[in-house]
């Protein structure tokens, strides 16, 4: 291993553990605890990755996560960064995005063409003549994206956990650490959360050669790790910062929804590049990460290095690598230094070169040289490795989004939090401390006032530690009239290329972002923001704080779906009945969240078996589980006026022991709801809604029983209740047998309601005529609603009896004309014109919707009415039948629309519902419906019901007067 | 996520609410005029504001009051909606 | 390598023509003012312009142009609307897109993929036959396709969705969309402006005045600017603009948040939407999939990002492609919604005379960017309201007139 270096103090690998992997093709050998680009470079490869839109080679930039130079593919992951990832026995990785590999790689081409590429080239082309655009735009999509999807991978989902704690502490660096032991010390819980597998953050990387220290990290450590009341979540990054201190911490194994009652965030800054011309060869690093590379893994950045420093941390640099026995040739500062580090480089022998003016960068595949400007002199230095320490950028994305403002302060040179919201705290160099024992301080007082936030206590004062020198360079870009001076190495965006951007008016930094793309890749500006800002502020000769930044927005590091998306729950409920429904082999439909038997299946095909069931129900009897419908029970001195109000018809008039349609609207008029309702008593009503709007009706009741202050309670029994509808010519016969209720029509005529027991079991029985026959709803608890089927299976079976589903009962209230609420109704469909003029008594007092609809009344528009094809089509031809949803065209224009059509046996024609305008809606009309395949059949407007118009069969042996359902 | 200290229940997460609108006071319907009624229903000034609104809480069934600024999303009072709050002047 | 490109190579960043000019004062009074630089207001700007010769008029943009929801939107563009007033309406302005690139001088980057919207029950079913029906009425290329077909074109999305919920088939929109939104908004904005327009960023309107019922002016954080019509073409700023003048509406305004994953490889070519789980995807030309859910569940007028979107999201995503679980989110965000009772926009005058209403664009208002600038335009030039958006007057709810675009709702865009 080329450039492995002898074992280093605090390093993250274990060196008696070796390992295997390989990139493409070629084997490279790690140590468990290497990062995939470590392990290479440790191997000499250091072209580690090839560039977006250039292809061009680029190797370690950060190692922190902060660029995407090193980004891998393998056979089961697109995008693996290399940063951060660690090497695994067996992997086996290629480069993503390029045409061939990264020795060899046909897009870098492109380069050769750079220059008819300018800033947003892709808007100024392609477009004329206007057919060849599709053919361009495959050829950019083709150039386009990083990794490869593989479209058959299957799903990955991982777990959520919950986590509370009082203090959370986002970077566990020198503050953070601190801040986590002084918080806990005060008696709160911690979270201390750090993306890194060690806590330490830069106390183990930028100074594990100060001996003085040394102490300082162990007792750091060792507090946390006795502490009881703080828990390390290592590996592990906030994604984003949610509202309320609801922090979402990526870790390895899933995502941890953390809340909190304080929040310090101690993430520190990102080291910032310098920008010139070649700044992207591999060998060209910010010194952090040759720190980096030095102190977790032992490997050497280079053989010969020059350092490029704007503060005390390049000679900081160039000591540690003294110290790891890399040749240090020289040190470029470009302003005049007088700091100890700056002492001890010089005492070194280490020649420091002073006030340099311009820097530029050599090589082809990699570096080899570095150009300087001192006094006006060029100097050109042979070296394989150029350190770059010019400045910072706070990691300030939870502080954005949690609100904070920031404002630049120019005795650091960096952007500094200004304002913070209430319980969020900042601590360390993200707050411009950058003396080590000061960020000890500066933790420590932060840490104390989270404490006190999350304990109620007003909070201790804190000094200002903020670093009285700059540490960043104000303006680290120098350029150069042959370019390649990369700005943003996710995005290939030059120093020229936000020139160019700025010159045609993008002078704004979001239109700038926009038009260049500078921030937009995967590492979301952590690189490049900053001289991005710098350079437009630069540019139109405005201030950082008047030039503005983007807005940091979640996720922090992109995050995967499987972690976002956590484990997989759909609700699926079943009836109380519904293991009876698989034994009769039915074919189960998705009724919002609820199964239902669609039909049951026989050797016949669907067709033949929906009729099947539908012609037992007409000639005998059927039996359909209703369980889904919701059932709400309603009690209390002002139930009734409760129902009333809730109703579009007269509620508190029903009889005890009647039923009664009722329809709801909302404020609008339109309808949203019906069902039965049936009184028990004076003050107690039972009604059902539809399947799908049990809960929203539920919840509108609680609210308007709380609005109108009325003495009323209303009890959703929708999981508590079974029930089924017994319907044919048969079925009271049937259900004689299960009760001794007095069945007879006398006794319980059509539409009345009673409560009694049907096998023993408390049931209330209610004469419905949904379908059109005898008929009884029986609604029971769900636990006896079995027995209570079977018997009545068991019982009918003399009969002929089936058990019926969905589809049947969809034909048979159509041949009664009754509406499906969300099927022959749209969402603005009011009941004048659902047809039902009847169930609006406008001359109740109030209830919801009254006004609109006594206003709607004389504007109807349309109207559904009942029609009949003139000529059936012939036999089984689909393509000849009208389908829910074909138009009414009358005179070239929509007229309506078909809401609900069948062909009916019973009947033996093709009949339905249509949504038509008023002109079309007298009887005996001719109306035109336009099927699928575009051609116009005529139909005929007929009165409704289609079947037994004068409803015998539903109520066998009279003529009720009052309401019909 | 937002949290929410709601008097009987403690600190809940607003995940548990569902959003029922704004609270206001319905017309009577016997004298409403229609140009009074539609602005009812339709027309309101919708800028941000501190609004007083309906919260269901799922898990208990109960319906609050959250005077909320649309603007900073910051609930200023919560209180357990008024029975009456109609029949209020 | 097109033509075009050469000229590139031998210019300085200086020669070049600016899109947008320097900052510079404003004018006492202006013919027209258009508040809200956003795609509708360059568009607006552009046609009063070219098309009526009025270029007297200044834009006031109080961020930067196309910042607004213009900038944030997922750039569906489709016609394949449930009602006659919509389609036709949405119809027009595809058509316009069609030619913006050439119009323009500059690359929309309008790129036909073909829309699909699957349905996951049989209302659902219903409700993309009734569309399609309507669509094909008014010569809109639109079908409902069976499942067999969908697998044919999207071989990688789960029909059977996990298992649960599976796609029972769709609604199929050939000139379904994407287009590149910041260029939409530039190109408007430079074409207005080389025609005369001013426009005005980083300056805010913050009253409207009036007097005996007229627009005389609005007032800014630079000053007073006179002007006798002013139009609003704010999207999620609705409400705070007709609250200058008390004229209440019936929107309300709702985070609409959206997300992108990392770059991949582009392996999606169709724009995909099932409103049963509440997802639409597209995969951009960057290689980031743009995705998007409903609008958020109370009122708000803020951009924030929130949790329970991008986990429900995700979640719902996975169930249609289940590969999709590896690949990470990178960015997420939020515009302002500004929903209205029918889904539709309100367009048009206003009780109050000079005063212009461009509002109510909700999830779906980019795509009619070209056809709303045009005749909002036209209202203004003549003073009288075009034909095509008589339909969406504000008064069309007093008198329960509502435009029955709810019908196709849910995550249309
Ligand atoms: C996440 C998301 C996804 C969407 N997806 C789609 C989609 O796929 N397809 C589709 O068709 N539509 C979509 N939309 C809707 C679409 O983005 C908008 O309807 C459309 O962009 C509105 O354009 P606009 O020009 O009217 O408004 P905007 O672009 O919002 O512009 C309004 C401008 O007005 C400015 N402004 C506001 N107040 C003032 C003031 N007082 N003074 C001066 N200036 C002011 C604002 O700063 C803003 O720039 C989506 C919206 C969002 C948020």
């Amino acid at each position: 291993m080329k450039l492995r270096l002898e074992k280093q103090p605090l390093e993250w690998i274990d060196r008696s553990q070796s390992l295997t992997f390989k990139i493409e093709g070629e084997s490279i050998p790690a140590f468990k605890g290497d990062v995939i680009s470590s392990a290479l470079w440790a191997k000499g490869l250091k072209v580690m990755g090839r560039s977006f839109k250039y292809h061009r080679r680029r190797g370690l930039l950060s190692l922190a996560n902060h660029d995407i130079n090193a980004l891998f593919q393998s056979v089961d992951y697109p995008n693996i960064r290399g940063d951060v990832v660690s090497a695994e026995d067996g992997l086996s990785l290629t480069a993503v995005n390029t045409f061939g590999n990264l020795t060899r790689d046909a897009g870098s081409l492109v380069e050769s063409i750079a220059k008819f590429l300018p800033v947003g080239f892709y808007y100024r082309a392609f477009y004329s003549p206007k057919f060849l655009f599709p053919k361009w735009e495959s050829l950019i999509r083709h150039m386009a994206g990083l990794g490869k999807v593989d479209t058959n991978w299957t799903e990955e989902r991982k777990h959520k956990r919950y986590h509370y704690c009082d203090v959370a502490v986002i970077g566990a660096g020198p503050a953070g650490m601190s801040a986590a032991i002084e918080a806990a010390k005060n008696g709160v819980d911690v979270c201390l959360i750090d993306e890194n597998p060690f806590i330490g953050g830069s106390l183990d990387y930028q100074y594990v050669n100060e001996s003085s220290l040394e102490s300082v990290r162990d007792n750091l450590n060792q507090t946390i790790e006795e502490m009881p009341n703080i828990t390390v979540i290592s590996s592990a990054y906030v994604a984003g910062y949610y509202g309320d201190k609801w922090l979402a911490v990526n870790t390895q194994s899933g995502l941890i929804k953390l809340s909190a009652l304080s929040v310090v965030v101690a993430t520190g800054v990102f080291e910032q590049p310098a920008v010139f011309r070649n700044n992207d060869l591999p060998g060209v690093m910010n010194a952090s990460a040759a720190q980096r590379l030095i102190a977790r893994y032992g490997v050497a950045p280079c053989g010969e290095a020059v350092i490029l420093t704007s503060n005390p941390e390049g000679y900081r640099a160039a000591l540690d690598l003294r110290k790891a026995g890399i040749q240090v040739l020289a040190v470029l500062d470009t302003g005049r230094p007088s700091h100890d580090w700056y002492e001890q480089v010089s005492d070194l022998g280490i020649p420091v070169y002073k006030e340099i003016q311009s820097i530029e960068a050599h090589g082809k595949k990699q570096l080899h040289a570095v150009t300087f400007q001192v006094n006006g002199l060029s100097h050109t230095l042979d070296c394989d490795g150029l350190l770059m320490s010019v400045g910072w950028a706070p990691a300030g994305a939870p502080l954005y989004q949690a609100g904070g403002k920031f404002s630049y302060d120019e005795k650091v040179q960096q952007l500094l939090p200004k304002t913070l919201p209430q319980g969020v705290f900042a601590c360390g160099r993200i707050n411009g401390v950058f003396d080590i024992y000061d960020q000890f301080k500066d933790g420590k007082q932060t840490g104390l006032n989270a404490a006190e936030y999350a304990l109620n206590q007003t909070l201790s004062p804190c000094d200002v530690l903020k670093s009285p020198t700059p540490h960043s360079h104000s303006y680290p870009i120098w350029d150069h009239p042959k370019g390649k001076a990369f700005v943003d190495f996710d995005e290939d965006v030059q120093l020229k290329d936000l020139k160019g951007a700025i010159a045609q008016g993008f002078d704004n930094i979001e239109l700038m972002k926009r038009f260049s793309t500078i921030g937009m890749g995967p590492s979301q500006g952590k690189h490049s923001n900053m001289n991005g800002i710098r350079i437009l502020a630069k540019l139109t000769g405005k201030s950082i704080d008047q030039t503005g930044s983007t807005t940091a927005r979640p996720m922090f590091h992109p995050t995967p779906v499987s972690h976002l998306g956590g484990m997989r729950f759909r609700p699926e409920r079943q009836t109380a009945l519904h293991h009876l429904h698989v034994g009769s082999q039915a074919k189960f439909m998705e009724a919002g969240n609820w199964l239902r038997p669609e039909y049951y299946q026989s050797d016949l095909n669907r067709q033949a078996c929906i009729e099947a069931e539908v012609l037992a129900v007409r000639e005998s009897a059927g039996l359909i589980d209703v369980s889904t419908l919701g059932k709400m029970e309603v009690f209390g001195p002002d139930a009734a006026n409760l129902m009333d109000r809730l109703y579009t018809m007269t509620m508190s008039n029903m009889k005890v022991g009647a039923s009664r349609y009722a329809v709801m609207v909302d404020d609008t008029g339109v309808i949203i709801d019906d069902g039965v309702a049936v009184r028990y008593s004076e003050n107690h009503f039972y009604v059902t809604t539809t399947t799908s709007s049990s809960d929203s009706a539920y919840r509108l009741m609680q609210k308007k029983i709380v609005e109108w202050g009325l003495d009323a309670t209303v009890l959703n029994r929708t999981g508590q209740l079974a029930a089924m509808n017994l319907a044919g010519p048969n079925s009271r016969k049937i259900l004689a047998q299960l009760t001794d209720l007095d069945l007879s029509n006398e006794a319980f005529p059509y539409l009345a309601m009673r409560q009694t027991q049907v096998l023993g079991f408390d049931a209330t029985l209610i004469r419905v005529g949904f379908v059109g026959e005898l008929g009884y709803e029986i609604h029971l608890n769900a636990s006896d609603a079995v027995p209570v089927w079977q018997a009545l299976m068991a019982e009918g079976a003399e009969f002929g009896i089936q058990p019926f589903g969905v589809e049947a009962q969809r034909l048979l209230r159509l041949e009664k004309g009754h509406i499906i609420v969300g099927q022959d109704t749209d969402g603005l469909m009011n009941p004048f014109e659902a047809g039902m003029p009847w169930s609006v008594h406008l001359k109740k007092p109030f209830f919801i919707g009254k006004p609109s609809l006594a206003k709607l009344k004389s504007l109807q528009k349309r109207k559904l009415v009942g029609f009949e094809l003139l000529v059936e089509p012939s036999n089984g031809d689909s393509d000849e039948s009208p389908l829910e949803s074909n138009l009414i065209i009358e005179s070239g224009d929509i007229a309506g629309r078909v809401t609900s059509v069948a062909w009916s046996p019973n009947l033996d024609k093709t009949i339905g519902l249509a949504d038509v305008t008023m002109e079309h809606v007298e009887l005996d009309k001719l109306i035109h419906i336009k099927l699928t395949s575009g051609a116009l059949i005529e139909a005929k407007v007929v009165p409704l019901p289609f079947y037994d118009p004068d409803g015998k069969r539903q109520r066998p042996e009279e003529l009720l007067e009052g309401d019909v359902a | 996520m937002k949290f929410i200290d709601c008097p009987p229940i403690g600190r809940r997460a607003l995940s548990e609410f569902v959003y029922g609108g704004l609270v206001k006071h319905e017309p009577d319907h016997e004298n409403v005029s229609e140009s009074v009624w539609a602005e009812h229903v339709f027309y309101r000034h919708s800028h941000p504001q501190i609004q007083k609104e309906w919260w269901y809480h799922r898990p208990t069934g109960m319906w609050f009051f959250f005077e909320r600024d649309t603007l900073t999303d910051v609930i200023h009072h919560v209180s357990v909606a008024t029975k009456g709050y109609a029949n209020e002047a | 390598m097109p033509l075009r490109l050469l000229k590139y190579a031998w210019k300085s960043p200086e020669e070049e023509l600016r899109f947008f000019p320097q900052e510079k004062p404003l004018e006492k009074e202006y013919d027209v003012v258009i508040i809200g630089g956003g795609g509708h207001g360059m568009a607006c700007a552009y046609y009063l312009a070219k098309e009526h010769g009025i270029t007297n008029v200044a834009v006031l943009e109080q961020g930067y142009i196309g910042g607004g929801n213009t900038g944030r939107n997922t750039t569906i563009v489709r016609s394949n609307y449930l009602t006659s007033e919509g389609v036709k309406f949405y119809d027009e302005s595809l058509k316009l897109f069609d030619d913006l690139s050439e119009d323009f001088d500059l690359n929309i980057f309008y790129s036909t993929r073909g829309h699909y919207t699957m349905a996951h029950t049989d209302s659902a079913m219903r409700t993309m036959r009734w569309r399609a029906e309507v669509n094909k009425h008014h010569g809109i290329d639109s079908e409902v396709v069976d499942v067999e077909t969908i697998q044919k074109d999207i071989p990688y999305m789960d029909v059977e969705c996990n298992g649960q919920h599976p796609v029972m088939g769709a609604l199929y929109h050939a000139p379904g969309s994407v287009a590149r939104h910041d260029a939409v908004a530039w190109g408007y904005a430079r074409g207005a402006q080389m025609r005369g327009v001013e426009i005005h960023q980083k300056t805010q309107v913050t009253d409207i005045k009036t007097a005996s019922g007229k627009v005389v002016g609005v007032e800014t954080n630079r000053g007073f600017i006179k002007a006798k019509k002013v139009i609003s073409m704010v999207a999620g700023s609705s409400p705070r603009i007709t609250n200058m003048l008390d004229i209440k509406t019936p929107i309300e305004v709702f985070p609409l948040q959206s997300c992108v994953t990392e770059p991949v490889k582009p392996f999606m070519n169709t724009i995909v939407v099932s409103g049963s789980l509440h997802v639409y995807v597209s995969q951009s030309s960057r290689g980031e999939l743009v995705m998007g859910a409903s609008v958020d569940p109370a009122e708000l007028h803020s951009t924030r990002s929130t949790l329970d979107f991008v986990e429900g999201l995700t979640d719902q995503m996975m169930d249609l492609f289940p590969f999709t679980s590896r690949l990470k989110i990178m960015r997420q965000w939020a515009g302002m919604s500004d929903i209205t009772p029918d889904f539709a926009p309100i367009m048009g005058k206003t009780q109050i005379d000079g005063f212009y209403l461009d509002s109510g664009w909700g999830t779906w208002g980019f795509k009619a960017t070209p056809i709303s600038g045009k005749t909002m335009a036209y209202t203004v030039a003549t003073d009288t309201t075009h034909e095509l958006i008589k339909p969406f007057s504000l008064d069309r709810f007093e008198r329960f007139n509502l435009v029955g675009e709810k019908g196709a709702a849910s995550v249309g865009h």
